[in-house]
């Protein structure tokens, strides 16, 4: 069964009397067990379209579907809530409650039997290694570790789909490693993940496959590797020591570095060589990383 | 319906937190009322019954208008400020009852304040009593529960705290101050008193007094038709404003 299941989704606002499309006829399918990446720049109707999914954003009515595991989010509403547990992008916390406070009352809110609260919250607590702030008032706790109640409210009620609207920006890198590994183990016991993310390197390591959206529209969907591969291009990239020297035909100059495109790598590499020797300060076989696709992509779109 | 209740105990939580100013503070503006009337006009009376008891009956009613209307409205604009209302968008629970929790917990505000103010206070007042004790469990139900809704609608409403002080300030007050809190409707000029008997609080106030003290302005039947029906009627706006904003980004 899919996780989560878009057809043609549409968002309009009215902004200073003018319709503003955010999200056009957006379609996605996500299968259970994914850690799935939503990309996109600023802007792009990320958290429109994740809006709509949690349910804090109502569809067009030109809307076909958006089901989280066969649940209709407009007419099973509480029943696809229930299954779905969303990390927002602003942290937003209630200053006068303890950590166990706001966690208590979050979880009985998805329905968790009282009985079961307390263990629940020591586990998660325990998961993101905020086990000793228990009784602290949550205001007081670091940006960081704000961060983590957030997704600490987000897992209690062990959701079978969850959305982290960009769960890593402005968190160091051992946190970062660590909601990494957090990621990954949900994922391990059965939790399928959507998250948005400005650091490309996240979905390229966590990912299996991703949507990138940019102006509301999905400009490319599939499996992170097969993307790669299609936005690889054969190339090789290289800096010089003197850079006043006659190019080699084919080779363009790309800020300090030098491209050049290849069909016989070893070929290629050799005439290099020889043409620039010791000249050569620097020289890699370049593969599209997930950033260079993005720009590209991104790129692409606006143009 | 537990998710429900989980929202309510938050809310309850929320208030116990903030006691000085949810419970102590309408209290403490009960007691200035009291001492300025008291002290002024201890001797008037209308008809058999004491001015100060007269009023006294009143403000118990203007207690539960009040905070029945503040809570959920206050709640709700710091909720918006703070982004945490996004929890209320999300959660599984209908729109219908998040607004009855919130509505719920300002009913709890309201008695406990009530409680309180009476237990302070009561033993100052002559001639006190409670001639109708199965009506006056009613009122207090209703008008908590009533104010309550409509404090969750304009607290849904309101974009911030200059709006929801606008109604408050130019709306409920108004109304509040023209029930009959202070003087008997008879004492009004003609048309006056009639405009008076469109007002809602109004009838909360006079079922509170027929409940104590046995003295009406208006039928007691009639008051208890006005508050069922705009108590229906809120409940049917509330709802509606909370499926509203809570289906829209909320700024």
């Amino acid at each position: 069964m899919d996780a989560l299941l878009v057809q043609e989704a549409s968002k309009t606002f009215v902004q200073n009397g003018q319709p503003f499309q955010a999200v056009k006829q957006v379609s996605m399918r996500i299968e259970a067990g994914q850690i799935y990446g939503l990309l996109g720049p600023n802007g792009a109707g990320k958290s429109t379209l994740i809006g709509m999914i949690c349910g804090s954003v109502k569809p067009d009515p030109s809307t076909q579907n958006i089901s989280i595991f066969g649940h209709n989010v407009v007419t099973e509403k509480e029943a696809a809530k229930r299954i779905l547990g969303i990390v927002p992008q602003e942290i937003t916390i209630e200053p006068a409650f303890t950590v166990e406070e706001v966690l208590y009352f979050f979880s009985g809110m998805y329905g968790v039997p009282t009985g079961m609260r307390k263990k629940r919250i020591h586990d998660a607590l325990e998961a993101l290694g905020l086990e000793d702030k228990l009784k602290a008032r949550a205001r007081q706790l670091s940006g960081g570790m704000k961060r983590r109640l957030m997704i600490a409210k987000a897992i209690l009620h062990q959701p079978k789909l969850l959305i982290l609207d960009e769960p890593t920006a402005g968190v160091d890198v051992s946190l970062r490693q660590r909601i990494w590994e957090l990621v990954q183990q949900l994922n391990r016991e059965g939790t399928t993940i959507i998250f948005t993310t400005h650091y490309l390197e996240e979905a390229e390591q966590l990912c299996e496959a991703m949507t990138v959206i940019n102006k509301g529209k999905v400009i490319k969907e599939g499996k992170v590797k097969s993307i790669q591969q299609e936005f690889s291009k054969n190339l090789i990239s290289f800096e010089l020591f003197d850079r006043d020297v006659p190019a080699l035909a084919g080779v363009r100059q790309v800020g300090t570095e030098f491209e050049l495109p290849y069909t016989d790598l070893s070929h290629s590499m050799q005439t290099l060589l020889q043409h620039y020797g010791s000249n050569l300060k620097s020289l890699h076989n370049e593969s599209a990383s997930l950033e260079k696709v993005f720009l590209e992509l991104t790129t692409e779109a606006q143009s | 319906m537990n998710h429900m209740w989980a929202l309510y105990a938050r809310e309850v939580k929320r208030f116990q937190k903030l006691l000085l100013d949810t419970i102590f503070s309408p209290i403490v503006s009960m007691v200035l009322y009291l001492a300025v009337f008291g002290v002024v006009m201890s001797s008037r009376s209308i008809g058999d019954i004491n001015f100060v008891t007269f009023i006294y009956t009143g403000l118990l009613g203007m207690i539960l208008v009040n905070s029945g209307f503040s809570n959920p409205g206050f709640a709700l604009i710091i909720a918006k400020n703070l982004g945490t209302i996004i929890d209320l968008q999300v959660a599984p629970i209908k729109a219908w009852q998040i607004g009855i929790a919130f509505a719920l917990a300002a009913l709890t505000r309201g008695v406990v304040t009530l409680v309180v103010a009476l237990t302070m206070t009561v033993w100052f007042i002559p001639d006190m009593q409670v001639a109708h004790p199965v009506a006056l469990g009613c009122i207090v139900l209703l008008t908590g529960l009533q104010y309550g809704m409509l404090g969750v609608l304009f607290g849904m409403w309101a974009r911030g705290f200059e709006a929801l002080t606008f109604v408050t300030t130019f709306v409920l007050q108004p109304m509040i101050f023209l029930a009959g809190v202070f003087y008997p409707l008879a004492a009004l000029p003609s048309p006056w008193s009639t405009v008076s008997m469109f007002n809602p609080v109004h009838h909360n106030i006079n079922l509170f007094r027929y409940a104590l003290i046995n003295y009406s302005d208006t039928a007691p039947q009639t008051s208890w038709i006005v508050v069922l029906g705009t108590s229906l009627i809120f409940f049917g706006l509330m709802n509606w404003m909370c499926i509203k904003k809570l289906n829209e980004p909320i700024q």
